[in-house]
C-alpha cells in the first residue's frame, strides 16, 4: 500500500510540474501547481504516518524513509511559503528535486517492506532525527529559491524578456524567501542539534560533529546577511553549495 | 431600428479636433441623456477619453447619425472640416467596434486596459441618467464580458510597449511592489520626469532630483513633491535609493563603477536599478558588471518595448476570433448585419 500511495505522490508532483510549465507557457499564474502539491503532501503524510505507526517511532529507519521525510518537509515548506509570499514558480522549480527524492525513496531496496515495532523510544533521538531532516526540507527549498534567483538575475541582466521572466517572482521576493527559508531551516536544525546533544549516543560522534559544522555554517551565512548583507550571487551560491555539501557529507557519514 | 456609433479617435482626427468634441467625465451621463432627447432617439451613451469621443445611439427610424451631427453643430460647432474626421459604424458593426474598443484593440497603445474602465464609467453614467435601455445595455454588457475573455485568453495585454512602462515593469520585476522604493533622477529632462512619474504612480516612496543647475532640480523636485539634491552630493544619496533614472546631456559617463562600488556595503548589497535614457550614456557600462546592479539603457528598453508590441500584434487575430465568436451569440431583435 505504501508504495502505491508513494507512486500517487509522484504522479501529483509530476502533474504539478506540468501545470507549472503550462503556466509559464501561457505567461499566467495559476493555482494548479499548489493544489497538486497539496495532493502530493497528503500522500507523503499518509505513508510517513503509517510507517511511523508501524515503527512506533519517527519513520527515519532507512534511506527510503529519510528521502520521503525530506520530500515531505520540502513540500510542506513550499505550501507554507510559496503561495503566502507569492513566490511564483517556486513549486515548478521544486518539483524535480521532490520527484527525485521520492524516486530515491521508491527505489527497490530503499524502503524496507518489513517494519518491526521498536519497544523503547529515546525521545531526544526522535527530536534530533525528526527536526534535523525537517530542516533539510527548508534548506532544500532555499537552494531551489537560490537557483531561481540566479536564473532570473542572469536573464534580467541580459535584458531577456519572455514568459519565464514574466511569470517568476521579483528578485527581491526570491532573495527574501531564500533568506527566510534558511532562517526557518536553521531554527529547526537548532532544535535537532539540541536533541542530538541530549540523546544517548550509539556508535561514534561523527555525524553529530558534521551536523554542528553545517549548523555553524548556515548560522554564519544567516547572521552575515542580517548584519552586513551579502552580494546576492554569493548568497544564492552559498545556499546551494551548503545544501548539496550537507547532503553529500551526511550520506558519506 | 437603427444603431450607430459616430466618433473620432487618434487615428481619424488630430488633437485639436478631438479636444473640440471632448466631454468631461462629470458630464458624460448628461451628454448621453442629451442624445435621447433628440427626435426619434431612444438610447444614448457618450464615451470621451483623451484619444476618442464616440456617440452611441439607438433610433426607431433611420437618420440617427444625421440627427447627432446636427446636435453637434449646435453644441460643439461641428464644421464640414471636422465632419471629415468622424467615422460612422452602424448596426452590427457597432457591437464589433465596441468590443474592439473595450478590449484595447482600437487604442493608441495596443491592448491597454485603462479604456475598459473608461467605457464602463461612460456607460454607467448614461445608465444612471436612464439613457440606456434594452439595446445598448445588452451591447455594452456583452462588450465587457468579451473584453474580459479577450484579456484572459490571449496575450493582448502581455509585455509593455513603451519605454517608460517597460522600465517601470522591470523595476517591479526587481523590487516587487515599489512602495518601499526610493528614486533618484539625475538630470532634469522631460523623459526622466515622465519615467519617474510612472514609478511614483506605481507607489514609489520618495524621489530625489539632482541636476547641474540646482534651480532646475529644485523646480522639478517641487513639481514631483520630491527633494532636490546638489549635483556634488548625489553620491551620498546613492546609498539610500533603489532606482536611478538618468538623462543628463553630459558627453561622458556620470556614474562610474567606482562610485557604485563605494556604496555597496553601505547598501547591504540591495539591488540597484539604473534606467539610463541619456545619449551618450550616463552610466558606465562597467557598472552593470556589479552583481546586484541592473543597468538598462535606451536601446535595451526600446528593444523590449518593440518585442512587447510585436507580441501583442501577434495576438490580434486571436482576439478578433473571440469577438466574432462571442458576437454570434448576441441576439438583439431588430439589429441587422
Amino acid at each position: 500500500m505504501d508504495r502505491q500511495v508513494l507512486i500517487l505522490a509522484c504522479v501529483f508532483v509530476a502533474l504539478a510540474a506540468v501545470l507549472g510549465l503550462r503556466s509559464v507557457r501561457h505567461g499566467a499564474r495559476g493555482w494548479g501547481t499548489t493544489v497538486s502539491m497539496l495532493g502530493a503532501f497528503l500522500c507523503q503524510l499518509y505513508v510517513l504516518g503509517e510507517r511511523g505507526r508501524m515503527h512506533g517511532q519517527c519513520p527515519l529507519h532507512d534511506v527510503g524513509e529519510v528521502a520521503l521525510f525530506i520530500a515531505w518537509s520540502q513540500t510542506m515548506f513550499y505550501l507554507i511559503t510559496g503561495p503566502a509570499f507569492r513566490t511564483s514558480l517556486l513549486g515548478l522549480f521544486s518539483t524535480p528535486v521532490i520527484l527525485i527524492t521520492q524516486i530515491i525513496a521508491l527505489w527497490p531496496g530503499n524502503l524496507e517492506q518489513t517494519v518491526t515495532k521498536e519497544l523503547s523510544v529515546d525521545y531526544w533521538r526522535e527530536v534530533h532525527l525528526g527536526f534535523s531532516v525537517m530542516a533539510y526540507g527548508a534548506f532544500a527549498l532555499a537552494a531551489v529559491a537560490g537557483v531561481m534567483a540566479l536564473v532570473l538575475r542572469q536573464k534580467l541582466k541580459k535584458g531577456l524578456s519572455g514568459n519565464l521572466v514574466g511569470t517568476m517572482s521579483s528578485v527581491t521576493n526570491l532573495d527574501t524567501s531564500l533568506h527566510r527559508l534558511n532562517i526557518v531551516g536553521w531554527v529547526i536544525f537548532t532544535v535537532g542539534i539540541i536533541g542530538g546533544v541530549m540523546m544517548k549516543v550509539e556508535g561514534g560522534l561523527a555525524h553529530l560533529i558534521v551536523a554542528v559544522i553545517i549548523w555553524s555554517l548556515y548560522g554564519l551565512l544567516i547572521f552575515r546577511k542580517i548584519w552586513k548583507g551579502l552580494p546576492p550571487k554569493v548568497m544564492a551560491w552559498s545556499t546551494i553549495i551548503l545544501f548539496v555539501a550537507a547532503l553529500w557529507i551526511f550520506a558519506a557519514v | 431600428m437603427e444603431v450607430v456609433c459616430l466618433g473620432l479617435n487618434h487615428k481619424s482626427a488630430p488633437v485639436e479636433v478631438r479636444e473640440k468634441f471632448a466631454v468631461g467625465e462629470s458630464k458624460l451621463g448628461e451628454a448621453g441623456k442629451g442624445l435621447t432627447e433628440l427626435v426619434g432617439l431612444s438610447e444614448g451613451v457618450v464615451l470621451s477619453t483623451c484619444n476618442r469621443t464616440e456617440f452611441y445611439a439607438v433610433g426607431e427610424t433611420d437618420g440617427v447619425a444625421e440627427r447627432i451631427k446636427s446636435h453637434l453643430r449646435e453644441t460643439h460647432g461641428l464644421s464640414e472640416d471636422d465632419d471629415a474626421h468622424f467615422y460612422l459604424k452602424s448596426q452590427s458593426e457597432v457591437a464589433t467596434h465596441l468590443c474592439r474598443v473595450v478590449s484595447g484593440m482600437d487604442s493608441m497603445v495596443l491592448g491597454e486596459t485603462e479604456i475598459a474602465g473608461q467605457v464602463k464609467r461612460s456607460y454607467e453614467a448614461a445608465h444612471r441618467e436612464k439613457a440606456t435601455k434594452g439595446v445598448l445595455n445588452r451591447m455594452f454588457q456583452k462588450a465587457f464580458s468579451v473584453a474580459k475573455r479577450v484579456r484572459s485568453h490571449t496575450g493582448i495585454q502581455r509585455g509593455q510597449v513603451s519605454v517608460g512602462s517597460v522600465a517601470v515593469d522591470l523595476a517591479e520585476k526587481i523590487f516587487g511592489k515599489l512602495r518601499d522604493s526610493h528614486v533618484m533622477i539625475i538630470g532634469a529632462g522631460e523623459m526622466s520626469r515622465v519615467t519617474a512619474q510612472s514609478l511614483l504612480s506605481r507607489g514609489a516612496k520618495s524621489i530625489f532630483v539632482t541636476n547641474r543647475s540646482y534651480d532646475k532640480a529644485l523646480s522639478l523636485a517641487e513639481d514631483m513633491n520630491g527633494q532636490a539634491v546638489r549635483f556634488d552630493d548625489w553620491e551620498e544619496v546613492l546609498s539610500t535609493v533603489d532606482i536611478v533614472v538618468s538623462s543628463t546631456g553630459a558627453p561622458h559617463a556620470v556614474v562610474t563603477r567606482d562610485q557604485v562600488e563605494k556604496v555597496r556595503a553601505k547598501r547591504k548589497y540591495r539591488p540597484l536599478f539604473f534606467i539610463d535614457i541619456a545619449v551618450p550614456r550616463d552610466i558606465d557600462p562597467e557598472v552593470a558588471e556589479i552583481d546586484e546592479v541592473y543597468v538598462y539603457g535606451l536601446d535595451m528598453l526600446s528593444r523590449l518595448a518593440e518585442e512587447g508590441h510585436q507580441q501583442r500584434t501577434k495576438e490580434v487575430e486571436a482576439c478578433e476570433l473571440i469577438i466574432t465568436e462571442e458576437l454570434q451569440k448576441l441576439v438583439i431583435p431588430g439589429l441587422t448585419k
